[in-house]
């Protein structure tokens, strides 16, 4: 049986700016663009959060549900540093580190026997270092797999540690909403309530069949994680499956030939990212994506190992005609093939 | 048969042909070893049906010719064995064959002379003659590059190119390629190419030394046949299409290395100890007048080494199998060798510097 640890920084962003000046500590605030940039909400603390604002929420919109919300434009570099000492503290544990973002990593510490192997406390010495040496709070989730792992971070966030030892597992699963499950979002969500299931049990009642047919291959994985089955390992080494860049428009394209122009401009930004990857990874695919004013999006997606300006206007063409009003958000991207790590080119 | 001979005339030509009998055979008499004994000559031939190589010696006494068949491997492993300079007394007695010496005698089987197969007379095209150093330079400097059990049966071996004035060898196995060229005296009609497969080239290659004495060479349609002073080599040849090799050798490379030889083969050889072990991958990073090698492998462990190189070709990166460049710098003879690269897509040149007779295509790899 394994342990595993699902570390997640509670609102990273805010608690550095929070921690930095502590005036900021009670009042909604929000690390973001700016209005005039139609930025998004990164980060908001929880007094912000009251007032129905969450990441990825439009500046704006944010700004109207909470008039005296106390905008920050962020700190990268300061952000990673902070990061940085973070990590460090997780790498004092274990090297089996897979980060999943700037904040947030899972730990395998299946084969480490400090603190007499106890996961569980592992989790606690984090979350009091991590508090007391760099003055920010971590939740933590410890669990036998991954999933259950990550979900269980959330479960008394902020500043909280859920575990899930692997007698509770059957138990815990059984009751957990099926809105929890990573990858399920609105639309699958609402597919489930159709078919009446709402909770990991109700899951457990359809057959693996029945799954897979509504739900590809996503309902296999519904199947497997209804039963509170997660065998993926912990990666250090995190594949990189794409590349892309996007940009919100101060003002609204007006029409699909006001979107085209704009294409080159995103292409050369990609092209650039692409050429920083390291390993380099070869092109699978490519990839447009298209929000509109009413912030429905979607992304059309082709495979060819060369892609071209006259491709991805097909593509544009395509993502646009599924909305046809104003965009406000256009992004490219390239797929990459996967595990080309290590590959012998051939010399004929 | 009954003859008598010194240990040290016999040794040298039953090792080599002992070298062509493979452990396992599909025929048992694949086993043996022939021994003919005609007037003072003694011949010796090993065989796999794909490779024949025929030694020759000289009795000291025959007191009957004949032949036998006996087991190559234990003869060969007995005569090694027995004190130098001893005298060996070979003879068949009641179809068993026995050799006697001082106060030893070892009495083997034999099998008969009849089931013995005979490689089919090379239907000789046409004949040259090659200095023998010419020919064993050849080859040692392309063998490595050959594939071994590749699907592309053809790959399996060594292409042998026959212009006027012009002996060619290359060896690909699809990842890198090596070719040498040295001028022969030798007029043909038209170019000729065989392939030899891999073993046959590796056993002729053991008969070759460096002198100018010649080796000729008979081409034919499906064998090729080589006589030196004492041995008699015939190898089938393989039927297939060489892949073109001149289009594979990139000429459109501006980016031009000279590296120390012995010390970037140091410098590679101690990188990859640090490789990933199965596919033995180093990034090279060109920089001005600096050569920098890295590898990792999965366990996240991490060789760095610098060395000084001429380069002004601007800065790059590039991915190789450590193992194709480190064959490379082992099989040249210069002080120093020159790389070049277009971009790290496309394939490396590698030779000495200003060319030589020999030059080496590497593709990189993906990291």
């Amino acid at each position: 049986m394994r342990k595993i640890i699902h570390c997640d920084c509670d609102c990273f962003y805010a608690a550095v700016e929070m921690r930095d000046n502590p005036a900021l500590r009670d009042i909604p605030i929000a690390i973001g663009g700016s209005v005039e940039q139609r930025g998004v909400v990164a980060t908001c603390n929880y007094p912000a959060r009251e007032f129905g604002i969450h990441s990825a929420m439009p500046m704006a919109q944010a700004l109207k549900r909470c008039p005296h919300l106390t905008v920050i434009r962020g700190e990268m570099a300061k952000y990673k540093e902070v990061a940085r000492q973070v990590f460090a503290i997780y790498r004092d544990v274990t090297e089996l580190i897979e980060p999943l973002s700037l904040d947030e990593a899972f730990l395998d510490v299946s084969e480490v026997t400090v603190h007499h192997g106890s996961a569980t406390l592992m989790a606690e010495a984090i979350r009091e270092r991590v508090s007391r040496e760099v003055g920010i709070t971590v939740s933590a989730g410890v669990a036998p797999n991954k999933f259950l792992a990550k979900i269980a971070s959330d479960w008394n966030k902020p500043d909280g540690l859920c575990v899930i030892t692997p007698d509770k597992v059957d138990s815990f699963v059984q009751q957990l909403p099926v809105k929890k499950i990573h990858g399920v979002g609105p639309r699958t969500a609402e597919k489930l309530a159709g078919l009446d299931i709402h909770t990991c049990a109700d899951l457990r009642t359809r057959t693996l069949t029945d799954l897979v047919e509504r739900f590809g291959r996503f309902g296999r994985r519904l199947h497997e994680l209804s039963w509170g089955r997660d065998e993926r390992p912990v990666k250090t080494h995190r594949e990189r499956k794409s590349v892309s860049t996007e940009q919100t428009y101060a003002q609204d394209l007006p029409n699909l030939d006001a979107c085209r122009q704009e294409l080159p401009a995103l292409i050369e930004d990609l092209e650039r990212r692409y050429a920083r990857l390291d390993p380099p990874l070869a092109v699978r695919g490519l990839i447009v994506k298209v929000k509109f004013s009413d912030f429905t999006q979607t992304t059309v997606e082709h495979a060819d190992p060369a892609p071209n300006l006259a491709q991805f206007e097909t593509l544009l063409n395509i993502g646009w005609s599924r909305g046809e009003r104003p965009v406000r958000l256009l992004g490219v991207g390239y797929r990459l093939a996967e595990n080309t790590q290590e590959h012998q080119l051939p010399l004929f | 048969m009954k003859f008598s001979i010194s240990r040290e005339a016999l040794l040298r030509p039953l090792t080599l042909v002992a070298g062509v009998v493979e452990r396992r055979q599909t025929l048992p008499v694949l086993s043996n070893v022939l021994i003919q004994v005609e007037g003072d000559q003694v011949s010796l031939t090993g065989t796999d049906l794909e490779v024949e190589l025929v030694g020759r010696t000289v009795a000291s006494q025959v007191d009957q010719a004949g032949a036998a068949t006996v087991p190559a491997r234990k003869l060969m492993d007995i005569c090694k064995s027995l004190p130098d300079q001893s005298d060996i007394q070979l003879a068949v007695e009641e179809g068993r064959a026995v050799l006697r010496s001082g106060r030893s005698r070892f009495t083997l089987s034999t099998l008969p002379v009849a089931e013995f197969p005979n490689i089919e007379d090379a239907d000789g095209s046409q004949e040259i003659s090659v200095p023998r150093g010419t020919l064993k330079h050849l080859i040692e400097a392309t063998s490595f590059a050959m594939a071994q059990q590749d699907v592309r049966y053809y790959l399996n071996g060594m292409l042998l190119e026959i212009q006027s004035n012009l002996l060619r060898t290359v060896a690909t196995d699809g990842h890198r390629l090596a070719m040498c060229s040295r001028p022969i005296e030798v007029s043909v009609s038209q170019s000729q190419k065989l392939i030899v497969p891999r073993k046959g080239i590796l056993e002729l290659s053991r008969l070759l030394d460096d002198s100018d004495e010649p080796v000729s060479l008979t081409l034919g349609s499906s064998h090729v046949r080589a006589h030196t002073g004492d041995f008699t080599f015939t190898s089938k040849l393989i039927d297939g299409k060489f892949p073109d090799y001149e289009r594979v050798v990139p000429r459109n490379g501006d980016k031009v290395l000279i590296a120390e030889r012995a010390a970037l083969r140091q410098v590679l050889s101690r990188t990859a100890i640090l490789s990933n072990e199965k596919y033995r991958g180093v990034r090279l990073y060109l920089e001005e007048n600096n050569l920098k090698v890295m590898a990792n492998n999965p366990e996240q462990e991490e060789a760095e080494e610098n060395i000084a190189v001429e380069y002004n070709g601007g800065a790059m990166e590039v991915g190789f199998n450590v193992g194709y460049l480190v064959d490379v710098l082992t099989v040249l003879n210069e002080e120093r060798v020159q790389i070049t690269l277009a971009d790290p897509n496309s394939s490396a040149l590698l030779e000495e510097p200003g060319g030589g007779d020999a030059l080496y295509v590497v593709m990189p790899m993906r990291l």
